[in-house]
């Protein structure tokens, strides 16, 4: 009887503990915030790529993780974002932040017509094949709108401010980008943490189980691929400022190999994993080119060992950390 | 509103095969009917053409005066069908608790913009719907199974769980495949009160394909007999017990 009591209150207790611990969010960034004071143009360039790539990673994840599709879409929801926000600057004169928005739109836009294959049925595999020719389709698209995109020369993105606050400093971009990052992770965390991020683990583990209990999977095929298409469409907007080039080689096969390295070093499923992923891969280069020649070698290691240690990202390293890392897909108590 | 389910002269064709052969049945509020009958005799197929899981050839299904053979399986669950699988169907990445959780899913009322900002009637709902899935864990005296992955609990232990998952949302009509398999006993004992009492207190209609004679005995207020895909008896479980019919289809003797 007393045993089951203590059984009890130790689980109520940890069960209270990543709601307190969720504070994270909001504290983490924060301690961000003197950052660049401490580093130079460079790091500081590099810092906002980080930054950059947890949409990016964050969008992938919710469909390869969370969906479980192999939907290789992402790089063609990043390029449609980058190339959305570059040429309402470009053409239309628009200042960066009001591209944002309309980024994230045609990401999503993307997103909806990405799970068009999967609505009829089209899984694994064929779902990989078709959504790979979608990149490339766009890609192909980008060198051949010449008049728009400046085709394969690529094209130019004017300098940005905020309302006066200039943001082609690196400095200035790294406030505005830490928003956005944070922002992304907080809504995402939020609709992971509901029965929306359970449809969807519930449609990647047994989809016909997921209809049986109401689900309407074709719905979530949609809404999943769609939030993915905002966010890195968001993404995009964030390199068209960060670049300030856009160029269809930006948005190949080998950009589409990084960004799934993102999520599978950091780990599959898992919202800490996009963020840790987005930091490791994007920072490993960097660190190592002093090495030059070497880099490739140490990263491509660096990738095969995290894989084999820890099949489930280092994510779960994290999770052994502190519970609030750990994906809960349930609220509250 | 006599019965809750109504299946008139279903047939289901799987090529030159009738999986499920003309069969009208009836099942009504708080009725628990057992579907028996040898392996290949058409129970599951019976079970996927109510859920949508299966297109019926000819025929009409009607639950609560609707007709809903043409319904997908999710819109059929909306309705207050729930089922559980033959093999065991749970989420096996989500934890027991939020295999409940899943299983309350068309109970939550949160909307997208909700759940993004946070609101607090979407927090409220998802915090009601937890403490009523852990509840529920407890009632069935597995609450201390709430926080493990599903995955990692036992058969017999999964069954269970897929039960409450199935019944969490106070479903009108649940069709239970093999609930039995792989409880021991006492579980056993329990899951026949847990089936008595949702059809005496809810007022649940339930389809139970077992193979378990001594349960199907204890529960059931009629057993419909299939064999070939047709039925052959629907009588009180004494009855069917004693059909001539029944026998041979079993035995292959009278």
């Amino acid at each position: 009887m007393s045993g089951e009591g203590r059984a009890e209150s130790r689980r109520s207790a940890s069960a209270s503990r990543p709601r307190s611990g969720r504070l994270i969010f909001w504290l983490a960034p924060l301690a961000l915030l003197p950052l660049p004071l401490f580093l130079n143009q460079y790091q500081q360039y590099v810092l906002n790529l980080i930054l950059m790539y947890v949409p990016v990673g964050v969008g992938f994840n919710v469909v390869v993780g969370n969906l479980g599709q192999l939907a290789f879409s992402n790089v063609a929801f990043f390029g449609l974002g980058g190339y959305t926000a570059g040429i309402l600057m470009a053409k239309l004169g628009l200042p960066w932040w009001a591209t944002v928005l309309p980024a994230g739109i045609m990401g999503a836009v993307a997103g909806c017509a990405a799970s068009v294959p999967a609505l009829r049925g089209v899984r694994s595999f064929s779902l990989a094949i078709m959504t790979l020719a979608f990149g490339e389709l766009m890609r192909w698209t980008y060198i051949r709108s010449e008049w728009l995109t400046g085709g394969s020369m690529g094209m130019a993105v004017p300098a940005s401010d905020l309302f006066g606050w200039r943001l082609d400093l690196e400095s200035h971009k790294f406030y505005v980008f830490l928003v956005l990052a944070v922002a992304v992770v907080i809504a995402t965390d939020r609709l992971l943490r509901s029965r929306v991020g359970r449809a969807f683990i519930a449609i990647k583990d047994n989809e016909v189980a997921a209809a049986a209990m109401g689900v309407p999977t074709g719905r979530y095929y949609v809404l999943g691929l769609a939030w993915s298409g905002f966010v890195v469409g968001i993404g995009g907007s964030m390199y068209a400022l960060l670049v300030g080039h856009l160029s269809p080689d930006s948005f190949n096969l080998i950009e589409l190999i990084l960004e799934f390295a993102i999520i599978m070093v950091g780990g599959l499923g898992s919202l800490a994993g996009s963020v840790v992923g987005a930091v490791v891969i994007t920072a490993t280069p960097e660190i190592f080119s002093n090495f030059p020649g070497f880099e490739e070698l140490i990263f491509g290691l660096l990738i095969v060992l995290v894989i084999l240690v820890l099949p489930r990202g280092l994510a779960s390293l994290l999770a052994r950390l502190h519970p609030v890392f750990r994906d809960r897909y349930y609220e509250g108590a | 509103m006599a019965s809750l389910l109504e299946l008139a002269e279903v047939t289901v064709r799987y090529g030159g095969l009738n999986a499920v052969d003309n069969v009208s049945l009836s099942v009504r509020p708080g009725e628990v009917c057992a579907v028996i009958g040898p392996n290949g005799a058409g129970k599951t197929t019976l079970f996927n053409v109510v859920t949508g899981n299966a297109q019926s050839t000819s025929g009409r299904i009607l639950f609560r005066d609707e007709e809903i053979q043409r319904l997908s399986p999710h819109e059929i669950a909306a309705r207050g069908v729930r089922r559980t699988f033959q093999l065991g169907a749970l989420f096996g990445e989500l934890t027991a608790l939020e295999n409940v959780l899943a299983g309350l899913h068309t109970e939550i009322e949160s909307g997208l913009l909700g759940l993004l900002l946070g609101s607090r009637r979407a927090r409220a709902a998802e915090r009601a719907a937890t403490a009523e899935a852990r509840q529920l864990l407890e009632l069935m005296e597995i609450g201390h199974l709430a926080d493990r992955p599903a995955r990692e609990l036992s058969g017999g232990q999964q069954r269970m769980v897929e039960i409450v998952r199935a019944v969490a949302s106070k479903p009108r009509l649940l069709l239970l495949d093999e609930p039995a398999v792989g409880l021991a006993p006492p579980m056993r004992a329990h899951l026949e009160s847990v089936i008595r009492s949702l059809a005496k207190e809810r007022q649940t209609g339930i389809l139970v394909i077992e193979h378990a004679i001594e349960l199907v005995m204890n529960i059931s207020d009629r057993v419909i007999v299939l064999n070939y895909g047709a039925k052959i008896a629907d009588a009180p479980p004494a009855e069917a017990r004693a059909n001539k019919a029944v026998l041979e289809a079993y035995l292959g003797h009278a």
